[in-house]
């Protein structure tokens, strides 16, 4: 163990460069805000939607890869937000980003994601698809009286 | 009794001191064979005893004890442990950013997978319908204009659903699967009645890691 490691020195230095990798104290400080923590790491990549993926093997299993949701959402990020293609590699199933990865399909009936839209003016509301079996029987007005 | 001792952070100090634990002998088999005797609590290495310990009743472990009681040291070993909390890495992760890790075989929000050419795969064959052992899925079928079977209404009550998984592994041609979304919580009941549209539609969402896991699990199917 070095010296500057055995007086926590490291973690100083850790401070700094956390600092400097998010854009400065006041960029940092918004980042606290909105995400409640700060970290460094390596930028793996972003999906089309805005989010970004980092990495970091300093942290421990499952603390190690986290998204910033797009500066969009603001506030209003959601665990939904994040596309099927980075979803395995959020969740540890996989070590390959999507742009890396050969073997996911790409077809082109494949839709766009969307959030969970519970609550919105555009969530599911259910239907039937079929023609109803039974059907009232309206009876027929007489013409006459 | 030295200051160091009674300001001790470690509650180890303690326990292993001047005034240790009684240990009780007891003899076993007095009668017969040599006297083996047996020293309880057993002081085996690598096992810790962790029932409760007879306290020590000599009048110098008493006056230890009251010593402590006296300076209120827990107290101050007690801010120590929560100071020394303050700077550990915490234990939890921050969710909607970090997530957990998950199997390829996780069992999540249902979908209806296509082929390759956007063809829907489910033939209407209900043996998804008849193991179901919660009854959710409701299923009408009839002949589509090109003469192929199809179904008109494939419901699941995601409500009733327990997700097993037997539906998955009922199909024959991989169509139902329980796909890895989780994040799928409504604020009404109704939006939970997931119609054949939906279904697709989810599948036509998580195409791409529906076919990962399936693919990661290629091994064992």
């Amino acid at each position: 163990m070095s010296l500057g490691k055995f007086l926590a020195l490291d973690k100083l230095s850790n401070f700094f460069n956390v600092i400097r990798q998010n854009g400065g104290i006041r960029a940092s400080l918004y980042k606290l805000y909105r995400q409640d923590d700060v970290k460094d790491g390596v930028l793996v990549g972003e999906d089309k939607y805005g989010n970004k993926y980092y990495e970091n093997p300093r942290f421990f299993y499952s603390r190690n890869r986290w998204v910033e949701y797009s500066d969009k959402y603001y506030l209003n990020y959601d665990g939904s937000q994040v596309p099927a293609e980075w979803f395995g590699w959020l969740h540890y199933k996989t070590d390959l980003p999507p742009h890396q990865d050969p073997s996911r399909p790409h077809y082109k009936w494949m839709a766009d994601h969307t959030e969970n839209l519970s609550g919105t003016t555009a969530q599911y509301v259910p239907y039937s698809t079929t023609r109803p079996k039974v059907e009232a029987w309206e009876p027929k007005r007489k013409d006459s009286v | 009794m030295s200051l160091a001792k009674i300001f001790s952070v470690s509650s180890r100090v303690r326990a292993s001191g001047v005034s240790g634990v009684i240990v009780k002998r007891a003899q076993y088999s007095s009668s017969s064979e040599g006297n083996v005797e047996k020293v309880y609590p057993q002081n085996i290495p690598g096992y810790k005893y962790v029932n409760a310990e007879e306290q020590d009743m000599s009048f110098r472990a008493m006056s230890d004890r009251a010593a402590q009681t006296m300076f209120w040291t827990e107290l101050a070993r007690g801010f120590a442990v929560t100071l020394a909390h303050i700077f550990k890495e915490p234990a939890t992760i921050n969710y909607p950013f970090e997530k957990g890790p998950l199997s390829p075989r996780f069992r999540g929000e249902h979908a209806l997978r296509r082929y390759p050419s956007g063809e829907e795969r489910c033939i209407a064959c209900k043996l998804c319908e008849a193991i179901c052992p919660a009854q959710a899925i409701t299923i009408e079928a009839e002949e589509r204009k090109d003469g192929s079977r199809r179904t008109t209404r494939y419901d699941i009550d995601m409500t009733k659903c327990i997700y097993c998984g037997f539906c998955q592994e009922a199909c024959p041609v991989d169509a139902i699967v329980e796909g890895p979304n989780f994040e799928f919580s409504t604020e009404t009941h109704e939006e939970l009645l997931y119609n054949k549209e939906k279904l697709l539609s989810n599948g036509d969402k998580w195409e791409s890691e529906i076919a990962s896991n399936i693919r990661a699990d290629h091994l064992y199917r």
